[in-house]
């Protein structure tokens, strides 16, 4: 295979920059006109302090801020295969258990339940602040993942379903080697969106005082009234998590599409 | 002559939730190393007794026995008895992430726990008699239909069935694909064993069929054997109307 350049990227590029060098205009002009003094030069400390030698709130927060996703993630994914599974198992309890958790997280507010994770199911079950939070995004996400899996899996043909029961196959067996491994490579674009979903979701947990970039941010805007230069930092530090993400996402879809294994789905 | 019959269908019924009766009241066998055709305008339940056959579809009322047992209302018998059913799709229904190779060994190595080098090894031979040896690295969506079909069949052979079942398999093929997939058929029927093939290739049905049942409307109108007989004297008016229309 001949590399491919990405056409995507260069007629982006520019329209990046602009997008911008026109919002940078916007705020800078705004905050002169009201008067606001630009302290930029104070931000890098709090990433890291060369004078004591250590890492700054920031840094930490975005420390947190990884491990949270990176928890949340796990948990989301087996928990949401579960749920998908349970919903698909029709007419069951477990099917109808999965639809009201379904419709309890997804008409409640992300910060209610999180502040119920912390202050009554962290109470009975004495969860640190940090696995408060973990669970109460993962149960947030997977309610999504959920209904995104059992999307894809009924996006498989009912045919598939009954050459794997015809050739003796047991219903895990099924799951596993015919229908999820058609299933996955489909769902690649919304995992993406889930994922980058889910690290903004993190910031709310700023809330019960975890101490993860936003709830860093805050903390020093209170101590320095920097808020201007902290929030703007702090949005390009998402924005750029976010856009590796993105690539990630994209570099996988090229993968698997590459190797013709059920390229056609995606 | 009851030991001769490996598949016996009793009287069974089958309403689909539409409300719609498939199936009233069909009985018949397929006796070992038969070849039991089975013909009948669309719509007429075919599709739905192999189904049933194969448990694919739970059945109303009647019995299915196969080899002395009965399987219908017994999920345990039934699920043993799956592998031994082999059905082929007129749509394919192969798995298109999977290579030829890896479609045939699947369900040998997973359900009969046979080593993947010699299930590799038993699809190779499967391959080269159904004429697709260079075939085994590629892609179900890289083969032509009449190549697809012949790979299904050698996949439902892999886990050694006792009995074949066609639904329609060359119906969604282009013409020149068709004899490719019935040269096939013939050999299986040749070779002795026991096979239902439902169809609408009426000058295969002649030829292979040592025996023909025609359906309408849910319902087993008439059975013949030898098949020619079938087609040369129908029994029925239904069966004479139906063959005045095909030919
Ligand atoms: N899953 C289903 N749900 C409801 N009705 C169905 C279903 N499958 C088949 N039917 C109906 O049952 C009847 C028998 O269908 P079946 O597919 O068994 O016929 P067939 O003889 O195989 O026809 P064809 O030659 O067109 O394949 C038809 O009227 C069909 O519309
Ligand atoms: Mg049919």
């Amino acid at each position: 295979m001949k590399k491919q350049k990405n056409p995507y990227k260069l007629t982006a590029l520019p329209a990046w920059a602009a997008t911008l060098a026109l919002l940078a205009w916007l705020v800078y002009d705004g905050a002169v006109k009201s008067g606001y003094s630009w302290e930029w030069s104070r931000i890098p400390a709090f990433f890291f302090d060369a004078d004591k030698g250590e890492l700054g709130p920031l840094t930490l927060g975005l420390g947190l801020t990884f491990q949270i996703t990176f928890w949340s993630l796990l948990i989301t994914f087996g928990l949401g295969l579960f749920i998908a599974l349970a919903r698909l198992a029709g007419g069951t309890v477990l099917s109808a258990l999965a639809r009201i958790y379904l419709e309890v997280i997804r008409n409640t507010p992300l910060l209610v339940q999180i502040l119920v994770m912390y202050s009554v199911v962290g109470e009975i079950f004495s969860l640190s602040r940090f696995w408060a939070a973990v669970l109460a995004v993962s149960f947030f996400e997977a309610a999504y993942l959920s209904e995104i899996i059992r999307s894809g899996i009924l996006a498989v043909g009912e045919g598939q379903w009954q050459a794997a029961w015809c050739l003796g196959l047991s219903t895990p067996d099924t799951f596993r080697r015919v229908i999820l491994p058609q299933t996955g490579p489909m769902l690649l674009p919304p995992l993406c969106s889930l994922v980058i979903s889910l690290i903004k979701d993190s910031a709310l947990v700023s809330v019960i005082g975890v101490y993860e970039l936003t709830k860093a941010a805050r903390s020093l805007i209170a101590k320095t009234y920097l808020a201007l230069e902290l929030w703007l930092t702090i949005a390009v530090v998402y924005l750029l998590i976010n856009l590796a993400v993105s690539e990630l996402g994209a570099f996988l879809e090229r993968r698997l599409g590459a190797s013709g294994r059920a390229g056609r789905f995606l | 002559m009851t030991g001769g019959d490996f598949i016996s269908v009793e009287r069974i019924y089958k309403t689909y939730d539409s409300g719609l009766a498939a199936l009233k009241g069909v009985s018949l066998t397929v006796r070992r190393g038969e070849t039991l055709v089975i013909v009948g305008p669309s719509g007429s339940g075919k599709s739905t007794l192999l189904r049933c056959l194969c448990g694919l579809e739970e059945i109303d009322a009647g019995a299915v026995v196969i080899d002395g047992q009965v399987v219908s209302g017994d999920a345990r018998l039934r699920d043993k008895m799956r592998p031994e059913l082999g059905l082929v799709f007129q749509s394919f229904n192969l798995f298109p992430h999977l290579t030829v190779m890896e479609n045939i060994t699947l369900a040998p190595v997973r359900v009969r726990r046979v080593k993947a080098a010699e299930a590799e090894k038993a699809a190779g031979r499967l391959l080269e008699k159904v004429g697709l040896a260079d075939k085994a690295g590629a892609r179900p969506a890289q083969l032509s239909g009449g190549q697809q079909q012949r790979v299904a069949i050698a996949r439902a052979l892999a886990m050694n069935p006792r009995v074949m079942l066609f639904d329609e398999v060359t119906s969604a093929l282009d013409p020149e694909m068709i004899g490719e997939v019935l040269a096939v058929m013939k050999d299986l029927a040749a070779e002795g064993l026991t096979m239902v093939v439902v169809t609408h290739e009426m000058g295969f049905a002649r030829e292979v069929g040592e025996a023909v049942v025609f359906m309408d409307g849910g319902e087993v109108v008439e059975r013949a054997a030898p098949a020619a007989r079938f087609f040369d004297q129908p029994a029925t008016d239904r069966a004479r109307q139906f063959l005045e229309k095909i030919f």
